[in-house]
């Protein structure tokens, strides 16, 4: 009977020590909690500084935690689907999708309020207006904006006669044309970083829509890229690197390999953000390289160039926080914050009380980027879809493009599995959300 | 919560069962079993908080994950899990790839274990003699074994690099080859570089285990065969392998088990590419686990997993005779 007794009690006192665990409430006298997704010492050594400047404002203090890039869509899944996201957090515009069918982020249009003036047109116009057309609110403020160039290396197009004017432009038959010419094994010289695994259908996206005027699906939901036009672009794109205008092991490689075989001396011409300007500036002498702006589209002359903010803020919609978190988003983006987090990360600054600053002028590192965000032909093409693509991302799109890089399936069967794919998610969505229509390319002007 | 609930009751009865073992054995602080009653059941006492650790450890996961696998259970849709049939592996084998995947699983297992039983069995055979340094050199040649897997991993994607791997670059030098070889971006090349990174790794754990087992062997053997007139692959034959063969059944299976379901050095050296010609059952697993964060396919994959392992030990020890290994 003692015996029994006994664990009684000990039964007892284990469910008393677990459960004030199980149902304890967070209080809002608590710290916040901010979580970068792309950490390097640079960034962790801002946040922290700038955190520092935010409690002597305000008093409150805020939790620096990060998660490397590439395990970060994981953790963050991990953590929404367990009710733990941090109050404040770094996201990607191709997270969204899942994040708001999830019910993981707070839509911020209250908190912006009056306040949208003080953002630049390429926040309000192509962020913004993407994400309501896409989300039905505004989830997200980015952190700085970023528009895609080509890294050239100016030595060696020099060297191979090359004529290239960033502020007159070129066509995509120019730009093929040069990386032909910037193409020379016999010196271990390759004409393109070509992008051939995670990431690689992005910028080939873009290419096929330059076809479409910026659009992917038609009215219905029904795919624009599969009639032989596009098909011929496709095989267009990947022939730089089936005639060996890259390295063979391009087909593996994703950003990291890109820019470091750019700013190592392997590669002519790199396609991507201005964010890699930073990384140029550091790693190569000004005399190397050169920034040109995405190529005018063949078919109707106009630059078809996504826009957007590498990272955003948003608040975790299961915060205890959201007043104190929305304070923390309005102190980083403060124009004095926001420049400065801009230059350190080659970004440009997305409110408009930053003037003219020299950094951003026609003479600095940025001219080619904000020359095309001034351009009354930059048309912003339509993303993937409003849908959760994260899993195609991942893999079926790139897989798709490596079994034709490898001769293992035709060009058409290639592009027909990754855009039949997306109009078949495509048409569900329209059907399961009746109202919601086709997204369509913006303009700035 | 039915899973949570589920798994309380189990833990419960395994409880319960733990009380009443205690109890039968030591109501009123007298024993109520014969000696031989005791001596019995003893086994069971001692094995009871491993289980209970066991339970505790790795079967909530289990049971959740075969649960899972007759869900749809993605982690970006919470709202809408539900039970749906044998949809996650009519799914899963009429993946594109799955046979090509199957194939790869095949012959990594295949090379893998194969490459480090010939290799690892060589060089116990070598450092079973004795020879000036030979702790030192011992302790170099287990060196791979302490490795992490990322870091062999990291070492062999840099040295297989194309263009600026040392492999090419001897190869090159060398003349073996004329132009460079792009090991990870080639179908066939990309696996075999997954494999010879894994045979790299586990050698000497092939070594260790054999090594110890060539120790055991009375030397009076080897002389009696030797007045005997037997030459070396005889002795080898007769003597040497009779006597490691229990020793060689259970390092196979285990490293095949491990094998099988490893995929970190994948992930790391090709994450499965070019497009899944390096990619294995496991590491497809991690992949659509955690990059579509499909968990109910990824689960289904798991328990398919389970059942081939648990099929292979089976098979593998009844065509090994395990039982009788080591009769003479």
């Amino acid at each position: 009977m003692r015996k029994k007794g006994l664990l009684l009690v000990v039964a007892l006192l284990a469910i008393m020590t677990i459960l004030p665990a199980a149902g304890s409430q967070e209080k809002s006298t608590k710290p916040l909690r901010f979580i970068d997704v792309s950490p390097s010492p640079t960034r962790q050594e801002y946040f922290t500084t700038t955190f520092a400047k935010f409690k002597q404002e305000t008093g409150l203090d805020v939790v620096y935690e990060s998660v490397p890039w590439d395990d970060a869509a994981n953790k963050l899944t991990v953590l929404g689907a367990s009710n733990q996201l941090p109050d404040v957090m770094t996201t990607w515009a191709g997270w969204l999708g899942q994040f708001t069918e999830a019910g993981w982020v707070e839509p911020l249009n209250s908190y912006i309020g009056n306040s949208a003036d003080e953002y630049a047109k390429t926040v309000t116009q192509l962020v913004w207006k993407a994400e309501k057309e896409l989300y039905g609110n505004i989830y997200t403020i980015p952190d700085g904006m970023m528009v895609k160039g080509v890294f050239v290396r100016k030595d060696w197009a020099k060297e191979v006669g090359l004529n290239l004017d960033p502020t007159k432009g070129w066509t995509y038959a120019e730009y093929f044309d040069a990386v032909y010419k910037l193409t020379d094994p016999s010196k271990n010289r390759y004409g393109t970083s070509f992008r051939g695994s995670r990431g690689a259908f992005d910028p080939l996206f873009v290419y096929l829509e330059s076809f479409n005027g910026g659009s992917a699906y038609a009215a219905d939901g029904s795919t624009l890229m599969a009639d032989q036009e596009a098909i011929d672009a496709y095989k267009k794109w990947n022939g730089l690197y089936l005639d060996g205008t890259a390295p063979k092991d391009a087909i593996n490689w994703g950003f990291v390999e890109m820019v470091g075989n750019f700013t190592g001396g392997l590669t002519g011409t790199l396609i991507n953000d201005s964010e890699v300007a930073a990384t140029c500036l550091e790693n190569m002498k000004p005399e190397q390289w050169m920034v040109m702006p995405m190529p005018k589209s063949d078919k109707d002359g106009k630059i078809y160039n996504t826009v957007n903010s590498p990272y955003a803020y948003s608040i975790a919609s299961s915060s205890k926080n959201k007043a104190n978190a929305w304070k923390l988003i309005e102190f980083l983006t403060r124009p004095d914050n926001n420049i400065e987090y801009c230059k350190l990360t080659g970004l440009i600054p997305i409110k408009t009380a930053v003037g003219n600053d020299p950094f951003y002028g026609p003479n600095g590192p940025y001219a080619a980027f904000v020359q095309q965000l001034n351009d009354p032909a930059m048309v912003v093409p339509v993303a993937f879809g409003p849908f959760n693509f994260t899993d195609m991302h991942q893999g079926m799109m790139h897989e798709e493009m490596q079994k034709y890089l490898l001769g293992k399936q035709s060009a058409k069967v290639s592009l027909a599995n990754v855009v039949y794919e997306l109009e078949k998610r495509m048409k569900a969505y329209l059907a399961e959300n009746p109202g919601s229509a086709v997204e369509q390319p913006k303009g700035l002007f | 919560m039915a899973m949570v609930f589920l798994y309380l009751v189990l833990l419960a009865i395994l409880c319960g069962l733990g009380i009443w073992m205690i109890n039968k054995h030591t109501r009123g602080g007298r024993v109520c079993f014969s000696p031989s009653t005791k001596r019995r059941a003893e086994p069971y006492l001692f094995l009871f908080p491993t289980m209970l650790l066991l339970v505790l450890m790795f079967g909530y996961p289990l049971i959740n994950s075969f649960v899972m696998a007759f869900q749809n259970y993605k982690l970006t849709a919470p709202t809408k899990i539900a039970f749906n049939g044998l949809a996650n592996f009519k799914k899963l084998f009429s993946e594109t790839d799955i046979w090509l995947i199957i194939q790869n699983s095949f012959l990594y297992v295949l090379f893998s274990v194969a490459g480090q039983f010939l290799l690892g069995l060589t060089l116990a055979m070598a450092l079973n003699k004795r020879f000036p340094f030979r702790g030192l050199y011992q302790a170099i040649i287990f060196l791979p074994w302490s490795f992490s897997a990322f870091v062999i991993g990291l070492m062999h994607r840099w040295s297989f690099n194309g263009e600026y791997g040392v492999v090419n670059d001897l190869l090159l030098k060398f003349s073996v080859i004329t132009e460079k070889i792009a090991w990870l971006g080639t179908p066939g090349y990309s696996l075999a570089v997954v494999i010879f990174a894994m045979i790299w790794m586990g050698i000497p754990f092939f070594a260790i285990m054999i090594l110890a087992a060539l120790q055991s062997i009375p030397a009076e053997m080897y002389e009696a065969a030797a007045i005997d007139g037997c030459g070396v692959i005889r002795k080898f034959f007769q003597i040497t392998f009779p006597y490691i063969k229990p020793t060689v059944i259970v390092t196979v299976l285990l490293r095949t088990i491990w094998i099988f379901n490893s995929f970190d050095l994948i992930v790391v050296i090709t994450n499965g590419g070019p497009a899944n010609y390096s990619q294995t059952l496991p590491s497809y697993m991690y992949t659509k686990a955690f990059s579509s964060y499909d968990f109910g396919l990824a689960s289904a994959l798991g328990v398919v997993l389970m059942v081939v392992l648990v099929l292979y030990v089976a098979l593998f020890l009844k065509t090994t005779k395990y039982n009788k290994a080591g009769n003479f």
